[in-house]
């Protein structure tokens, strides 16, 4: 049976949720607009006055905020409320440029882990699991999230944060962990470092992982699941909204239920920034409507997706986000074509080969390289040189029949590309370092 | 059937890489009676024979290393002209395919070995045998 950590709003019609969605929007226009003299500027210069916002069909006329104004107004300049009442920063890994600092009042904290209570619970989180939660702590909001998440549903948790994998799997069987937070590349590391310290799927009690912060494929879910003998679903957030949990998966597993009663979504042509209908693909827009110190309307999150109102069979009401293609800025352009990592890496784990790799992209004469190490898989390991050979060939096309360029892939030894312990760093683009 | 047991193992194409599984060797006490390294733009394939294959696995296993077992057939030849043309005929003739072959030297100085991989292992000790090839067992190798 579908357990719902707030079963009203989870389930709440379409009609009574846009009806509390146009009262909190009108309610936080009006809070930003008196607030917030950045974004008063803004919609002064589109000649747009909180009055005019009078329900979310008004939506279309607000400005965008996107990563640079959150550079340029670094720290305070988007804060809508006084210090004084504000009692935690959180901050992104800054791997894009400079840091960006998101604000939170006791209500915002509260909001956040409530989010993260309905993922854990659609996971199948109750106060009687065992929450290991090996995300980050610290500045990440992943590791605080699902912290106050795990807390507010009476989980024993486990704040183990990132590092030491073996100390990881030893708490996991002594305490009998039942539930993983982690990033994706993390479970996967976890899993393999168990069952190379001679561990079965049968030495631990884990039954399902939350796992977001970085693009993921189907594929590498199946082999999580596979690895760690558990329901592996997505979870999605990011520091400007809160983090971990503004949409989280259900038993369905066929994408994220946003929490739209404290974030509206709108999919943008990324190009002309037109508002796209339901069902194509464009760039994740999200307004929060209940935020208190760090409201951002209509913020870009470089996300391509799609939504969808499909019924569920979990019987949530929420609107459906499909896992992410890859940020809009994790794409890179070579010879010309658009390439996500997430590709390459379903082609590896379709071949047969470990979900760890490295791309490394160059500018030789002019034209561009792309150069992927793979680590070699143990089980084909041949004596010949032609057997190994073939597999390098083989695996080449295969990524050309889906990439349309033709990469060089180099075997390496198994393990030796470095793990990660929290988001993976799989590109590396030298060409910009020619500019 | 006589067969000896040669260890495959894939080295990254990095300097120090072939020194390190040197050096673990060296460490495990294993003594290397034949060597052979295939190398390609990525990586290499060391093959060794040695004296106690057993610990030279269980190294490599503990080191992390990717390795392979295969039986490969061993000879030892007069180290005089047009031998190891006979024994390639003897091969040739019964249609037994050589993947690759790398020559050691063996207990005697009038003597020379060679590590013979082939297609079919069965075929080729079974020709050579009733031949009057001279095979190497493992146990020959660990004694040498």
């Amino acid at each position: 049976m579908e357990r719902y950590w707030n079963q009203e709003i989870e389930t709440m019609s379409r009609e009574d949720m846009k009806k509390l969605q146009d009262e909190r929007l009108v309610k936080q226009v009006r809070h930003v607009y008196e607030n917030v003299e950045y974004y008063r500027n803004l919609m002064d210069e589109k000649g747009v006055k909180p009055e005019d916002i009078k329900s979310t069909d008004d939506l279309y006329k607000l400005p965008f905020l996107s990563k640079a104004d959150l550079r340029d107004t670094y720290p305070y300049g988007l804060l809508a409320k006084p210090l004084s009442e504000c009692v935690r920063i959180q901050s992104t890994s800054g791997t894009t440029g400079k840091r960006v600092v998101a604000f939170y009042t006791q209500y915002d904290i509260d909001l956040w882990e409530d989010c993260c209570a309905r993922a854990i619970t659609a996971a199948g989180g109750t106060k009687d699991d065992v929450c290991h939660v090996c995300y980050g702590y610290g500045l990440f909001t992943g590791g605080p999230g699902f912290n106050g998440g795990s807390h507010k549903v009476g989980c024993l948790t486990l704040p183990m944060s990132s590092g030491n994998t073996e100390r990881q799997i030893t708490f996991m069987r002594d305490l009998g962990a039942t539930i993983l937070c982690c990033t994706p590349s993390y479970a996967a590391y976890i899993g393999e470092t168990l069952h190379d310290m001679g561990y079965t799927t049968d030495d631990i009690k884990l039954k399902a992982g939350l796992f977001g912060a970085e693009p993921w494929t189907e594929e590498m879910r199946h082999s999580i699941e596979e690895s760690l003998g558990i329901k592996a679903y997505d979870v999605y957030g990011l520091t400007e909204t809160s983090g971990p949990g503004v949409a989280f998966e259900c038993s369905e597993q066929t994408g994220m239920h946003i929490n739209e009663d404290h974030f509206i979504p709108e999919i943008i042509n990324p190009e002309t920034g037109e508002v796209l209908p339901e069902g194509e693909v464009g760039e994740l827009v999200f307004t929060s409507i209940t935020k208190e110190a760090f409201p951002l309307l209509r913020y870009r999150t470089r996300d391509l997706c799609v939504l969808s109102r499909k019924k569920c069979s979990c019987g949530r009401t929420l609107i459906k986000m499909s896992k992410p293609k890859g940020r809009s800025d994790d794409m890179l352009i070579i010879r010309g074509v658009n390439v996500f990592p997430s590709q390459i890496e379903t082609v590896l784990i379709e071949q047969g080969y470990s979900p760890n790799y490295l791309i490394e992209v160059d500018r030789v004469n002019n034209t561009d390289t792309l150069d992927i190490s793979v680590e070699m898989n143990i089980q084909q390991l041949s004596d010949k040189v032609k057997d190994m050979q073939a597999q390098e060939r083989n695996l080449a096309e295969a990524i050309k029949a889906v990439l349309g360029i033709n990469p060089k892939v180099h075997l390496v030894t198994p393990k030796s590309i470095t793990r990660s312990e929290g988001k993976a760093v799989r590109v590396i683009d030298r060409r910009k370092l020619h500019d | 059937m006589a067969q000896v047991r040669q260890i495959s193992v894939f080295v990254d194409n990095f300097p120090n890489r072939l020194a390190e599984v040197m050096k673990l060797l060296k460490e495990n006490k294993v003594n290397i009676r034949a060597l052979s390294l295939a190398d390609t733009r990525d990586f290499g394939i060391l093959r060794i024979i040695v004296n106690d294959s057993e610990r030279a696995e269980n190294a490599l296993e503990k080191g992390g290393y990717a390795f392979k077992i295969t039986e490969i057939v061993a000879i030892t030849i007069p180290d005089s002209a047009g031998q190891l043309s006979r024994v390639l005929d003897i091969l040739g003739q019964e249609s037994v395919n050589i993947e690759y072959l790398y020559a050691f030297t063996g207990k005697s100085d009038k003597a020379v070995s060679f590590a013979v991989r082939v297609d079919d292992i069965e075929k080729a000790s079974e020709v050579l045998t009733a031949n009057g090839v001279i095979l190497l067992t493992d146990k020959d190798i660990s004694e040498m």
